[in-house]
């Protein structure tokens, strides 16, 4: 997945989203039951997740997992149970049946079935989401045909359902989801049923969405050609978020670690299974990241910046980006053998001492190549 | 909710299956129209049974307290007839005797015996305002003499041009006819003089003792209301009075609330008022069950519950109208039709119009709120 996101991210990366105080969606301490007495059934175990405007989160995970059931609590179709969800800054938990509709018509719902109106055109099953909003009549007019024209149904736009293919029809039903420009876009697998140009149209008109307007897009799919244009991975398992990774994070974790001759033997799942366990971390000037002496507990890969390394009191390297340090003491078990300092603003992942040793122990490669770095340093 | 402009989503639902169009108004059509021919029927009852009372020229009509229906002979003494003339504001008080049991018709082509309605009458005193019978009242005068009506049932060979008849087993002359109709209870009618009536009925001929509607004209300065009050004092208790409407009203109740034939028509209509709401209830039931995801998603994009009831609601007001109109078109044809075979007064009009439609509107509308349950309960998050 890594090389794939090398080449698609390149110039996305710079791209800057609008920044937002609050954000779209944060998920604190969720647990959710079906049934009752003796039939209750969790399906959510403690789940808290933060979803920033202008993020397109892809989730994955087997079904029954609980992604739909996260979905509809985050779109407010369920009641909370225990923990707390805040959407657009308001507490789902605190509204009650009047405020939860408001709060719903801030979002654009993508549901796997289209569910149009068979008895209303294209135009009109867009305008039923278009006249929930303020616009007016001809604004309305404006965006519901703008709209289905960006999703390449400008010529079919007084057509019914049924004189749609299945993929015009998700596209109908995609672009009811947008029209009204929602500040939270809540989809499940929305490109079920489309080909592989419809899906491209689709993705890259739900990713314009999070540029154009800061919208915040989930999405459960198990579509790869989505996975490759998220900005961040979740993957549920048993209800729970086993996984969260900021892909661009990932991305850039992925392009210092290839070149480096200790990761160069790496699969490709491996090397992204590394970078997703890669937390950044930023010091400022000054900052002393590992101390002579003192335990190892994470291995660090420079991203932005310098440092400079000292042993004994006297500088013996100093490390740029792509850089890796901290490895000896987690390989030896022994303190550390220098100290870091950070010589301006420092970027750099770090990697956890567990994580270090699970990468370590599933690669015979990679444990190759750290003991020859290993040696080589000493 | 709903703005200038928004989809017209009930409409579109309704118009956009013709084939389910035709089929839910065939059906809920069919129920309006039973109801409407119940209505009608129950309608030409009533008017027939009215139209003697209609047809007399006078403001207040008299007749014994005991009567419980105009239908039946229970006469009251001249002498209080000859009372209600020295009233203050009464033009004229004249008698009408009448006998819908004791008069046989002879039907003068194939001389088979029916039993028909008689009225008597002094010629010289008009009680009736149908002008035929007017024109020839002089033509009475002689004895034995009758009018016939017209428009009474063929059997009774009154539309004949037969001039001789036999009423109650003495020959009569037919000197004129005149087009009253029969009604649910007599098949035809025949109009004498009161002499001819007294006469035939085997009573003393000459000056009947006893009349059965004294029919009073109100002097055009006064009012009728005071007038009837005063008739109320002069008259002993044992005398009705009652205006022509209140006479009509008092017809409308017996046959309503006390004769068969109101509940019969009543449980013509509510029966198809069953039968359309359960038609309805289907054809709303089963949209709403095939649009069920719809909804739940409407609901889901913020629409409130109140806009979902509005439509289904609406739907099911455009579905009562799409299956009333052509019950109202097919009705109308049907009355002429069996009004001329049944020489019955059914015609449509205004008050069955309208009966009819909220009818129509309140089935269609009740089985939709039964429907509606379906949509208030539909759980958006099942849509994912």
């Amino acid at each position: 997945m890594c090389a794939a996101l090398v080449a698609e991210r390149a110039e996305e990366a710079a791209v800057a989203w609008p920044a937002a105080p609050e954000p779209a969606v944060r998920v604190n301490g969720l647990n959710h039951y079906y049934g009752e007495g003796e039939a209750r059934n969790q399906v959510l175990f403690g789940n808290s997740i933060e979803i920033p405007a202008g993020q397109l989160v892809v989730m994955t995970g087997p079904s029954g997992a609980g992604k739909t059931t996260l979905l509809t609590l985050i779109g407010a179709l369920r009641s909370i149970q225990e923990g707390r969800i805040d959407v657009l800054g308001r507490d789902l938990s605190r509204l009650g049946g009047s405020d939860l509709v408001d709060v719903r018509r801030d979002m654009g719902f993508i549901f796997q079935m289209h569910n149009l109106f068979d008895a209303l055109s294209a135009y009109e099953n867009v305008k039923m989401a278009a006249q929930l909003g303020d616009a007016s009549s001809s604004e309305m007019r404006q965006r519901c045909a703008g709209i289905l024209e960006r999703l390449g149904l400008g010529h079919r736009i007084d057509h019914k359902p049924r004189f749609l293919s299945g993929g015009e029809r998700q596209r109908v039903a995609i672009g009811r989801a947008l029209v009204n420009q929602p500040r939270l876009i809540l989809a499940d697998e929305p490109t079920a049923a489309l080909d592989k140009d419809s899906t491209m149209n689709v993705i890259k008109l739900l990713k314009q969405t999070t540029i154009d307007y800061g919208a915040a897009v989930m999405m459960v799919t198990h579509d790869h050609r989505i996975i490759d244009s998220a900005d961040r991975l979740v993957h549920m398992v048993d209800g729970r978020i086993m996984s969260d990774v900021v892909l661009h994070d990932a991305l850039r974790i992925c392009e210092f670690l290839r070149p480096i001759d200790l990761f160069k033997a790496l699969t490709p799942q491996q090397l992204t299974d590394v970078a997703e366990h890669m937390k950044k971390r930023h010091f400022a000037a000054g900052d002393t990241i590992i101390r002579e002496g003192e335990p190892g507990e994470d291995f660090f890969l420079i991203s932005d910046g310098e440092v400079e390394v000292i042993r004994s009191d006297h500088e013996v390297a100093r490390l740029g980006p792509g850089d890796f340090f901290g490895e000896v003491a987690l390989i030896s078990g022994e303190p550390r053998n220098a100290t870091v300092v950070a010589e301006g603003g420092v970027d750099a992942y770090a990697l956890g001492k567990t994580d270090f040793q699970t990468a370590l122990a599933t690669s015979q490669s990679f444990r190759d190549q750290l003991y020859r770095v290993y040696f080589m340093r000493h | 909710m709903a703005r200038p402009g928004s989809v017209p989503l009930a409409w579109r639902n309704l118009v956009w299956n013709k084939a389910r169009l035709l089929r839910s108004a065939g059906g809920i059509g069919f129920a309006v129209l039973l109801m409407l021919m119940q209505l009608g029927f129950e309608q030409a009852f009533f008017e027939s049974a009215f139209a003697v009372i209609r047809g007399l020229d006078g403001d207040i009509l008299l007749q014994s307290a005991h009567k419980y229906q105009f239908a039946t002979r229970d006469p009251f003494p001249r002498a209080d007839l000859d009372k209600a003339r020295d009233v203050p504001g009464v033009a004229s008080a004249r008698a009408l005797y009448a006998d819908w049991f004791n008069f046989f018709w002879k039907n003068p082509i194939d001389g088979k015996v029916f039993l028909v309605r008689a009225f008597g009458f002094d010629p010289d005193a008009p009680v009736f305002s149908f002008a035929d019978v007017n024109a020839s009242r002089d033509k009475l005068k002689a004895p034995n003499t009758v009018l016939v009506d017209r428009g009474a049932r063929r059997f009774l060979g009154m539309d004949s041009a037969a001039t001789e008849a036999e009423l109650n087993g003495t020959k009569v002359k037919i000197v004129a006819g005149f087009a009253l109709g029969p009604d649910f209870q007599s098949d035809g009618t025949v109009i004498m003089s009161d002499r001819t009536f007294a006469s035939l009925l085997r009573a003393p001929a000459g000056n009947p003792a006893a009349v059965d509607v004294g029919v009073v004209k109100v002097k055009s300065d006064d009012d009728p209301a005071a007038v009837q009050q005063s008739l109320r004092k002069a008259l002993p208790d044992t005398i009705a009075v009652f205006t022509k409407p209140q006479l009509i009203e008092f017809e409308r109740k017996f046959q309503a609330d006390v004769s068969s034939a109101g509940p019969i028509f009543a449980m013509g209509t509510i029966v198809g008022f069953v039968v359309g709401m359960l038609i309805s209830y289907q054809v709303t039931y089963t949209d709403l069950s095939d649009q069920l995801p719809q909804y739940a998603t409407l609901k889901a994009m913020g629409y409130r519950t109140g806009y979902l009831l509005r439509v289904v609601f609406e739907q099911a007001g455009f579905n009562a109208l799409a299956g009333w109109v052509p019950a109202l078109l097919l009705s109308i044809l049907l009355y002429y039709l069996i009004g001329r075979l049944a020489l019955l007064p059914l015609h449509m009009t205004a008050q069955v119009i309208l009966v009819s439609l909220g009818l129509t509107l309140g089935m269609c509308l009740i089985s939709a709120a039964i429907a509606v349950r379906r949509v208030i309960t539909a759980d958006p998050a099942e849509v994912f």
